[in-house]
C-alpha cells in the first residue's frame, strides 16, 4: 500500500518533471554548452567549432556589450529602488481602513494586468513631440521647446524607467502588502502605549517583520528587470542608436539578426551568471520560502 | 482637534483621487484615443477627449493586420497553456502534499530556481529543437513552453493551497474504494476549485502577455499572437497612434474583463502565491 502511493507519487510528479528537464533544464544546458563553440547560422555547413572561453574574452572587448550590461544594471537598480519605495508607501496607504480601498485595489491591476507592449506604446504617445508630457512641461513654462524624449539618449532612458515604474510599482505594492497584513496590531498598540512615533513604529516594528517577504519581493523583481526586453522593444527599439539596448536585446540580435549563435549564447549565459550571483545573496530568504 | 480630522480626510480623498488618476488614465487616453479622429490625435495641444467619436481606427485595426487571428491565435495558445499548467501543477501539488516521496523540498526548491532563469538562455536551443521537431509556429508548441513558465509559479499556489486542507476527506473516499483517478476528479478538485480558478486566470494574464518567446517561436502571420501583431502596426515614420490604440483595446479587453470581474480572486492569487513564507 505505502509503495503503491509512493509510485503513484512520482507519476503524478512527472509531466512537470518531464515539462522542466525537456523545456527548461534541456535548453539552458544546451546554452552553456554552445558558449564554447563557434556557431554561425551563416556557416552551419560547416558544423560548429570548438573555441573554448574564445567567447567569453571576446565579450571583454565588446563596448556595445559593456553598454548594454551597464544600461541593464542601471535600469534594474534605479527601477527597483523607486518601485520599492512607492510601493511600500502604497502598502502601507492601501493597508490602513481608509475610503474606497475596494476601487484602489481593482484600479492597482490595471498597470500589471495590461501587457508590457500596450503600456510602452501609450507612453510612447505621452513622450512624443507633440505629446501630452511636452505639452504639460510647457504651459507650466518648465521649457521652452519641445523635447525630443525618445530621440535623446539619456530621456529616452528617463522616459522607459518612468514608464516601468508605472507599469510595476502596483505588483510590488501587492506583494509588500501581503506581508503587511500578516503584523498583528498588538504591536503597534503596545508601542503606541510606550509613547513610539510613527517613523519608529514603522522601522522597529514593519520593517524587521516584513523582512523576508521584501527581500523575496526585491528578488523577483531584480531578475525580471534584468530581462528587460518588451518595454524597450515598444517604445525605442533600443534607439537613438543602440543606446536604450538591454542585454536582453542584445542577445537576441546577436542570435536571430546576425545569426551568431554561440556570441549569443555566451552573453545570455553571463546574464544567467548574473541572475544566480544575485539570487545566491538572497539565498536566506529564499530559505525561508523553501519551508512553506 | 476637530479641524485636523478634517484636514486628514480630505488628505486621504485627495491622495485616493490622485492615485486612481495615475492608475487609470493611461488606460483611458489609450481608450480615449482609439475613438479619435486624425484630427483630434494631431491636435495641439493634444486633445484628451474626442470632439467626434469615430470607429474608424477599429476598421482600420483590423484592415491593416489580420487581428481577429492574432487574437484567435492567442487564445487557443492561452487556454492549451492554461490547461496543461493547471493540469500538471494540480498533479505535481498531490504528490508533494499527499504521498511520502523523497526530495519533496528539493523539488520546490528547484521550480522556484528556474523560475529565476532568464528567457535568453533558453531561447536558441528551444527554437533548434522546435524547428526540428516542427513545433515552430503551432499552437501546442509556444502553449508547452508557456505553460512550463508559468508551472513554478502554479506548483507552489497549489502545493499551499492543498496543504491548508485536511486529508479527512480523501481518507473517506479511499475507504469506499475509491481509486487515484476518482479521488482528484471527486474530491481534490472540487475542494480546491477556488484555488485552481485564482491560478487559472493568473496563468491566462501571464499567457497572454508573454512576448519574447511569441514573437521568435511564431513569426508566422497565421500563429501570431496579438501582443506580437500589436508591434507590426508601427511599420511607417508617422505612427497612426489612433489604429495602434484600437487594437491596443481589443488586446487588453478580455484582460480588462478579468480584472473587473474577478479582481478579488487575481489580488487573492498575487497576494497569497507570489511571495508566501
Amino acid at each position: 500500500m505505502e509503495r503503491r502511493a509512493k509510485r503513484a507519487g512520482y507519476l503524478l510528479l512527472l509531466p512537470s518533471v518531464l515539462l522542466i528537464g525537456v523545456l527548461i533544464v534541456y535548453p539552458a544546458v544546451n546554452t552553456i554548452y554552445q558558449s564554447f563553440f563557434e556557431i554561425r547560422t551563416q556557416t552551419a555547413a560547416l558544423g560548429p567549432k570548438f573555441v573554448g572561453v574564445k567567447n567569453y574574452i571576446r565579450t571583454f572587448h565588446d563596448e556595445h556589450f559593456w553598454d548594454t550590461l551597464w544600461w541593464t544594471l542601471i535600469f534594474t537598480v534605479v527601477s527597483v529602488f523607486i518601485e520599492l519605495l512607492i510601493g511600500m508607501g502604497l502598502a502601507l496607504i492601501m493597508n490602513k481602513s481608509i475610503p474606497g480601498q475596494g476601487i484602489i485595489r481593482t484600479a492597482i491591476l490595471v498597470p500589471w494586468a495590461i501587457p508590457t507592449v500596450v503600456s510602452g506604446i501609450i507612453w510612447t504617445q505621452f513622450f512624443s513631440q507633440n505629446g501630452i508630457v511636452n505639452y504639460v512641461l510647457k504651459v507650466s513654462n518648465m521649457i521652452g521647446e519641445s523635447l525630443n524624449w525618445l530621440g535623446n539618449e539619456w530621456l529616452a532612458k528617463l522616459s522607459i524607467l518612468i514608464a516601468d515604474v508605472w507599469k510595476n510599482t502596483p505588483y510590488m505594492s501587492l506583494l509588500l502588502l501581503s506581508g503587511l497584513i500578516t503584523i498583528s496590531k498588538d504591536y503597534y498598540e503596545a508601542a503606541d502605549l510606550d509613547g513610539a512615533g510613527k517613523w519608529k513604529k514603522f522601522t522597529r516594528i514593519t520593517l524587521p517583520l516584513i523582512r523576508s517577504t521584501m527581500s523575496v519581493t526585491i528578488l523577483f523583481r531584480i531578475i525580471s528587470a534584468m530581462r528587460v526586453y518588451d518595454l524597450i522593444v515598444a517604445m525605442t527599439g533600443g534607439g537613438p542608436a543602440g543606446r536604450t539596448e538591454t542585454v536582453s536585446m542584445y542577445a537576441v540580435n546577436t542570435y536571430f539578426t546576425y545569426g551568431n549563435t554561440g556570441y549569443g549564447a555566451t552573453l545570455s549565459v553571463l546574464m544567467l551568471i548574473l541572475s544566480v550571483g544575485i539570487s545566491l545573496l538572497f539565498t536566506n530568504s529564499l530559505k525561508l520560502k523553501g519551508s512553506v | 482637534m476637530k479641524q485636523k480630522k478634517i484636514g486628514k480626510k480630505i488628505v486621504c480623498w485627495l491622495f485616493v483621487i490622485l492615485f486612481l488618476f495615475t492608475m487609470i488614465s493611461p488606460m483611458l487616453y489609450m481608450a480615449f484615443a482609439s475613438f479619435m479622429t486624425e484630427g483630434d490625435l494631431n491636435h495641439i495641444p493634444p486633445k484628451l477627449i474626442p470632439s467626434v467619436w469615430t470607429l474608424k481606427n477599429y476598421v482600420a485595426a483590423f484592415a491593416q493586420q489580420p487581428l481577429l487571428k492574432y487574437v484567435f491565435n492567442s487564445f487557443v495558445i492561452t487556454i492549451i497553456a492554461m490547461v496543461i499548467c493547471i493540469t500538471a501543477g494540480c498533479m505535481a501539488s498531490y504528490a508533494l502534499t499527499r504521498t511520502n516521496i523523497r526530495f519533496k523540498k528539493l523539488f520546490l526548491v528547484f521550480v522556484l530556481a528556474i523560475s529565476l532563469l532568464p528567457t535568453i538562455t533558453l531561447i536558441n536551443p528551444i527554437f533548434k529543437m522546435y524547428s526540428k521537431f516542427g513545433l515552430l509556429n503551432t499552437h501546442i508548441g509556444l502553449a508547452l513552453i508557456i505553460s512550463v513558465l508559468d508551472l513554478p509559479m502554479t506548483i507552489w499556489f497549489l502545493t499551499a493551497a492543498l496543504k491548508g486542507i485536511p486529508v479527512s476527506f480523501e481518507e473517506s473516499a479511499k475507504l469506499d474504494g475509491a481509486n487515484l483517478f476518482q479521488l482528484f476528479i471527486y474530491v481534490i478538485i472540487p475542494l480546491l476549485k477556488a484555488s485552481i480558478f485564482s491560478i487559472s486566470i493568473l496563468v491566462f494574464i501571464g499567457a497572454w502577455n508573454r512576448f519574447l518567446l511569441s514573437q521568435v517561436l511564431n513569426q508566422y502571420e497565421q500563429y501570431r499572437t496579438v501582443v506580437v501583431g500589436l508591434t507590426l502596426y508601427q511599420t511607417t515614420h508617422t505612427i497612426p497612434f489612433g489604429v495602434v490604440a484600437a487594437a491596443g483595446m481589443i488586446t487588453v479587453l478580455p484582460l480588462m474583463i478579468l480584472v473587473l470581474l474577478f479582481q478579488k480572486n487575481i489580488l487573492g492569487g498575487i497576494m497569497e502565491g507570489g511571495v508566501k513564507e
